[in-house]
């Protein structure tokens, strides 16, 4: 027997997925913020108990254990983290700060600054300077460097990140500022930017890698701590963890960039969705998890979710490494509701897990999106919440609608919540709006798969508002994130810069940076114990026309096996300049295909597939009509009637439920909306599909 | 004819006609589809475009006009530019009729007499049939174009009398016919621009404009035709309610608000800027009367358009933020703008640099003026650098290259109440992405040796300004040389009793005997490794520096945004230790007994 072992660690439940010759169990346990590697631990005694054998037993069967952290996340929130300090070019030390300008919103002018990581105290300049080639214009000034690391040192820094100027083209300056670093501070905990992100420009990288450093020494020992717990509970190979463009890799890899961690919860999602897309046939897809405080929303296209580095700002600050591309919105169950200006504003602000909602009965006074369901029937009192650890209670509930939205908007309290109801929907349709639109694809041309505690409430309408004809909802939605790291591959994904036309680009520098990424990625790959011929390299080339300041990715070679690079021959460049105007085409709606393009450099992504969770699809079971388990008085948009419930305990493949229609299940509700039907398929999970003759 | 043409296109637009009603949350939602179809237009630009000053710094906006001029919505953008686009598309709409507009249409202008801000900002803009052929909607997108085919590259003369020289002035022209692009009228533009990479980007724009035209033609087959008319007037509508409630809110009286500009690029000095902000019941009226209007002025003259959007964007950072930013704000706001004074010129003045000084001391005179009754919303939306030092060359191909200089690293980030001033710029700014040192060097021959903040330029105050930055760039080849200085004289200005920033400087040939301060206006030939340094102010105080937290002193002191001489002399706050040993201590007694004195000081003057 070998297992395969899925963890997502979240603010209030651990989610487990057990996979074992294809079958999947879940589990979730609570959370233990102080120490987290303590509640995997317990979920993991739980999952053997389940199995029927001991820890020890379970874990020696096991063959991989999949983990997305959210302590990168954390350390950002919290602002706990490292003591830093940054080594960069004499002349640049405030570009962490000034941030290229950039604010988050023009329009607050009480907007205060984000918390310093490295406040300007610990940002030293050290003279020294190379040219964009590379080449050296002003000589390391090792003398002034050691002065700099004093001052660090007397400031007590326990990371240090070295980001200088062009040091992605030639890292000698950033390499002997590490050595000087490690002379004077052998404990400290080091970032290069050319490691980190080899790439320009100057401030992308610079803030990635202060990140990486602020972060670093509590994510590494955080994992170190999980292996060594798993280690003495029996667990011999390597733990895999979740990175933010998708992938899996081993705490030796991540050691060198911790940073490729943050926002990876969220990707877990995805690359399960993907998986879980692909099962059911649909590649192109648009996924939605709606959980307490967030509404996360990425998509899918032809089957894969790529991970690209845009302007991706987390907690404020910038990181540049490829994601995974989500977007977020403060949009969720414990969103509060309020019209005291006059407009109607539901979140971002959050009530958060404590008080909560009103109708958790924790002390919450502002009304919530859930309180909002609730008053509309969408959700009942009756029915267990949060995997059965409390009921929804009505105490207080409408007078709180009453007072914060009802009376200042001259409205009833039902006509409240529904307006509530429709402003949430819009900020979500517009959120996915925006990414579609940066991402230049259509939302009617894909399918919709939602998943979290809320996102089945909502995701039929949402659908609607899009404009999408089928909606995907899996049986297991609210540990979907656990399952979805089973899903992931192990995976590097690198690149390097390389400005140059197309028309000029040599290919011995091609060969000889693929290369380089290929062996890094590949000595990885193998020490975490995977085969060399089972590794799958895709490579490509930034290109964009002369004064684009974004590139895009271009396929420029595929393959298994021994890496062979024969493929970058001299004619290459322009092949993929070729496919580079068609994508432009496909993209931005015009080419410009009299003019050269130009490479921004290579990028190389290695990865080995995986036994995922064997997702499956299909209708083979005869169709027929649910019974529903009882009757209760909702609002689905067309005001309030007597609406079917559905018990999930109840259903089987085949089964089918016109809307107006709410399905109860263990962890979720699913609400089917008028004019829409849902089937559940051979696997369990449901398929919902809009009667195109019902839209009005 | 200009002023008869200028009081047309601002004339108030009604409302328009529908016999639906609709509900306030409906409103909100439609509201929210046009943001998002603006964010849409402006970001598709933005991926699309070639130029560094769209692509890279964000210089655009998009916004919606409905079929009456008012403008219904917009996105993230520059605050000021968002709220100019509705004039030019007016006079598009006067000549609607002669121009043939009709589905697939789109247009372009950018004529200071004819609605526009200054020539390089073009506004495209696209229009939205109903299925009975009326006129609905429009979709413009504003972006500035790196040249106008003038007699400088980059359409800024330092010495132009007149707009023709500055560029090609479009008061109209169909650059779509019913979805055919007009070939002859757009190989016109390129022929008119020095930059190859116009051509992208004038294909970018008209490509985002017909996105968002096909954007709204799917909320308007999702709401219907009368629901979305009545939305766009009830969100005006309720933009110039909130705007009014809150005037009501702010004590009656008049508030007036004064500043200069060093000089015009003639050398004419103390070019001056009057605003008068009378607050009566719900009413907010600004005069302008008494701003400056020498007719020997050259250059500093600020088209129509931009004055009234440099006002409203300040006052839209004055009240709550979630205010809806459409035509509201302009209906709920009076403006008495002399015609002939710098602040609406006679015609064919040239615009280009009018549209930096003194279009930004508008909204600077206003924050002055209404910083006595709103100091927690007081923060000047401004830029006071006059023109960045832009270079312009000749690469190995004979194609022209230009550096320009969109690389300010801070200033003018001033102090409000409660908060320090922070981060690059104003907030209104945020949406500007800086240009980098990688990206510049890997394109043009130069060489950026610092862009550091300076200790002590941000104003002193209980909130402190941010510093400035000094920025110092080596040319690495010949090129020619542009720029034009102010806020030498007059800095931005500090607030109740906050310092002022400190003033500008800009050198050039520095380090070599010849070195020499720009003292104004100046096009120069820089030989190979000539170097320039440029100090940008910082942003102004807020508040009396005696009463700033002496533990915020030392904070600033160990940062260096602050000197330990200057935390005794603007603070009267005593330290001890150094810098350079991380030992900076407080002496109380010493801080106590000196800002006593100094208290006493200033009470007895």
């Amino acid at each position: 027997m070998s297992y395969r072992i899925g963890i997502d660690i979240g603010g209030t439940f651990t989610d487990f997925a057990l996979l074992a010759k294809g079958e999947l169990t879940l589990h979730k346990n609570l959370s233990t913020p102080q120490d987290r590697s303590l509640g995997v631990l317990q979920g993991l005694e739980k999952l053997a108990t389940l199995e029927g054998k001991s820890l020890a037993a379970l874990l020696e069967d096991t063959e991989a254990i999949i983990h997305g952290t959210t302590v990168a996340d954390n350390t950002l929130i919290e602002m706990n983290g490292a003591c830093t300090g940054l080594l960069t070019t004499e002349g640049f030390r405030d570009e962490l700060e000034l941030r290229r300008g950039y604010k988050e919103d023009i329009w607050d002018v009480r907007l205060g600054p984000p918390s310093a990581i490295i406040p300007r105290r610990r940002r030293l300049g050290v003279p020294e300077r190379l040219r964009f080639d590379g080449s050296v214009h002003t000589a390391l000034d090792e003398d002034a460097a050691r002065r700099a690391i004093e001052l660090l040192a007397r400031q007590g820094v326990e990371s240090v990140a070295i980001c200088t100027l062009f040091s992605f083209t030639n890292p000698a300056h950033e390499q002997r500022l590490a050595e000087l670093v490690r002379e004077m501070l052998p404990e400290v905990h080091l970032s290069l930017s050319h490691e980190v992100l080899p790439k320009s420009p100057e401030f992308e990288r610079v803030s990635t890698t202060a990140v990486n450093a602020y972060i670093g020494p509590r994510v590494t020992r955080y994992i170190d701590q999980l292996q060594q717990r798993l280690q003495e509970a029996g667990y011999t190979r390597k733990l895999l963890l979740l990175q933010c463009n998708g992938g899996v890799m081993s705490r030796e890899y991540l050691q060198a960039s911790p940073v490729r961690v943050l926002a990876s919860g969220p990707a877990g999602g995805v690359i399960g969705g993907a998986a879980f897309g692909r099962a059911k046939g649909a590649a192109d897809l648009l996924c939605v998890d709606m959980g307490g405080t967030s509404y996360d929303v990425s998509v899918i296209r032809g089957g894969s979710a790529p991970a690209e580095s845009r302007w991706n700002w987390h907690h404020r600050y910038l990181v540049a490494v490829p994601m995974v591309q989500v977007e977020t919105l403060g949009a969720g169950g414990g969103s509060l509701c309020s019209a005291a200006s006059g407009t109607l504003q539901v979140g971002p602000a959050s009530a958060g897990a404590d008080p909560g909602p009103v109708c958790y009965g924790r002390g919450g006074t502002q009304p919530t999106v859930t309180d909002a369901i609730l008053i509309l029937g969408l959700l009942s009192e009756d029915m267990e919440f949060a995997g059965g650890d409390f009921r929804l209670s009505r105490a207080g509930v409408e007078e709180a609608m009453a007072r914060h939205v009802a009376e200042p908007l001259g409205v009833s309290v039902e006509d409240a919540a529904f307006d509530c109801w429709r402003v949430v929907n819009a900020n979500m349709s517009q959120a996915v709006r925006r990414l579609t639109a940066a991402r230049g694809c259509n939302p009617e041309d894909l399918s919709l798969l939602a998943y979290g505690g809320n996102g089945p409430v909502f995701a039929a309408i949402q659908a609607q508002e899009l404009g999408i004809d089928r909606v995907l909802v899996p049986r297991t939605s609210p540990g979907f994130s656990a399952t979805g790291a089973l899903a992931a591959a192990p995976c590097i994904d690198e690149e390097r810069s390389y400005l140059v036309a197309a028309d000029q680009a040599d290919a011995a520098r091609l060969r000889e940076l693929f290369s380089a990424l290929q062996e890094h990625a590949r000595g990885f790959l193998v020490d975490a114990g995977f085969a060399a011929d089972a590794i799958r390299t895709r490579y490509q080339l930034g290109m964009r026309y002369p004064g684009q300041n974004w590139s895009l990715s271009v396929d420029a070679f595929d393959a298994l096996g021994d890496g062979d690079l024969s493929f970058a021959d001299d004619g290459l460049a322009l092949r993929v300049a070729q496919r580079f105007h068609e994508l432009h085409y496909a993209e931005y709606g015009h080419a410009r295909d009299a003019e050269m393009p130009e490479i921004t450099g290579v990028r190389l992504s290695a990865s080995v597939a995986v036994p995922g969770p064997a997702f499956h699809g299909g209708h083979s079971a005869q169709e027929e009509p649910a019974i529903p388990a009882r009757q209760r008085r909702a609002n689905l948009g067309n005001g309030f009637q007597p609406t079917d419930i559905y018990r999930g305990a109840d259903l089987a493949p085949g089964h089918c439920i016109e809307g107006p229609a709410i399905i109860e299940e263990t962890f979720t509700t699913i609400v089917v909306y008028p004019g829409w039907r849902a089937v559940l398929d051979d696997a369990g999970d449901y398929e919902l599909r809009r009667n195109r003759n019902d839209i009005h | 004819m200009s002023f008869e043409r200028n009081r047309r296109l601002v004339a108030k637009r009604p409302p328009l006609t529908t016999g639906a009603s609709i509900d306030a949350v409906t409103a909100g939602i439609i509201n929210g589809a046009f943001e998002t179809v603006c964010f849409e237009v402006a970001t598709h630009l933005g991926r699309a475009a070639s130029s560094a000053i769209i692509n890279q710094s964000n210089e655009r906006n998009a916004s919606i006009i409905d079929a009456n001029g008012r403008l219904a919505g917009i996105s993230l953008g520059i605050p000021q530019l968002l709220f100019v686009s509705p004039l030019a598309v007016r006079w598009g709409l006067e000549n609607s009729v002669a121009d043939d507009w009709g589905p697939g249409d789109v247009f372009v202008g950018n004529d200071p007499d004819y609605g526009g801000g200054h020539l390089p900002d073009y506004t495209v803009y696209a229009p939205l049939f109903d299925d009975s052929g009326e006129l609905l909607l429009i979709q413009a997108l504003q972006a500035h174009q790196g040249d106008t085919g003038g007699k400088d590259p980059g359409g800024f003369s330092v010495d132009s009398t007149d707009i023709f020289g500055e560029g090609l002035g479009i008061p109209v022209l169909k650059l779509v016919h019913r979805g055919e692009p007009r070939r002859d009228v757009i190989d016109l533009l390129i022929r008119n621009n020095r930059f190859p990479s116009f051509a992208g980007d004038i294909a970018a724009m008209i490509s985002a404009v017909q996105r968002g035209v096909r954007s709204l033609e799917h909320i308007v087959s999702r709401y219907g035709v009368e629901c979305i008319k009545a939305a766009i007037n009830a969100n005006i509508e309720q933009t110039e309610q909130r705007f009014r409630a809150a005037v009501a809110s702010w004590p009656d009286g008049d508030y007036g608000g004064e500043v200069w500009i060093d000089q015009d690029t003639a050398g004419n000095p103390d070019v001056h800027v009057v605003v008068n902000c009378k607050v009566a019941g719900d009413q907010l009226c600004l005069d302008m009367t008494g701003s400056d209007a020498r007719p020997e002025l050259v250059n500093v003259w600020n088209t129509y358009a931009n004055t009234r959007g440099y006002a409203i964007a300040q006052l839209a950072s004055m009240v709550a933020p979630d205010i809806l930013k459409n035509e509201g704000l302009f209906y709920a706001v009076e403006m008495l703008v002399p015609e002939g004074c710098i602040l609406q010129p006679p015609p064919n003045k040239p615009a280009a640099l009018g549209a930096f000084h003194p279009a930004v001391e508008v909204g600077e005179a206003i924050c002055i003026a209404l910083s006595r009754i709103l100091p927690e919303r007081s923060a000047p939306q401004v830029y006071k650098l006059g023109m960045p030092n832009a270079v312009i060359g000749v690469d190995a191909q004979g194609a022209m290259w230009m550096d320009q200089g969109v690389d300010v690293r801070a200033s003018d980030a001033s102090a409000t109440q409660g908060l320090d001033g922070w981060g690059s710029m104003c907030a209104g700014l945020g949406n500007l992405i800086l240009a980098t040192a990688e990206d510049a060097e890997s394109r043009f021959p130069v060489l950026n040796l610092a862009r550091e903040m300076r200790t002590d330029t941000g104003g002193a105050g209980r909130w402190r300004g941010q510093p400035g930055t000094c920025n110092i760039k080596q040319v690495l080849e010949p090129v020619s040389a542009m720029t034009w200085m102010v806020s030498r004289k007059h800095p931005l200005r500090g607030l109740c009793g906050g310092d002022d920033a400190a003033p500008y400087s800009n050198h050039f040939l520095c380090g070599t005997p010849d070195e020499f301060a720009v003292e104004n206006a100046l096009n120069a030939q820089l030989p190979a490794g000539a170097i320039t340094r440029y100090q940008y102010g910082g942003g102004g105080g807020f508040g009396n520096p005696l009463e700033r937290e002496p533990e915020a002193v030392r904070e600033d002191v160990l940062d260096e945004y602050v000197s330990v001489q200057a935390a005794r002399e603007r603070y009267g706050v005593v330290l001890t230790g150094s810098v350079e040993h991380c030992d900076i201590e407080i002496d109380h007694a010493a801080t106590a007994q000196l800002r006593a004195e100094r208290l006493q000081a200033s009470t007895t003057r």
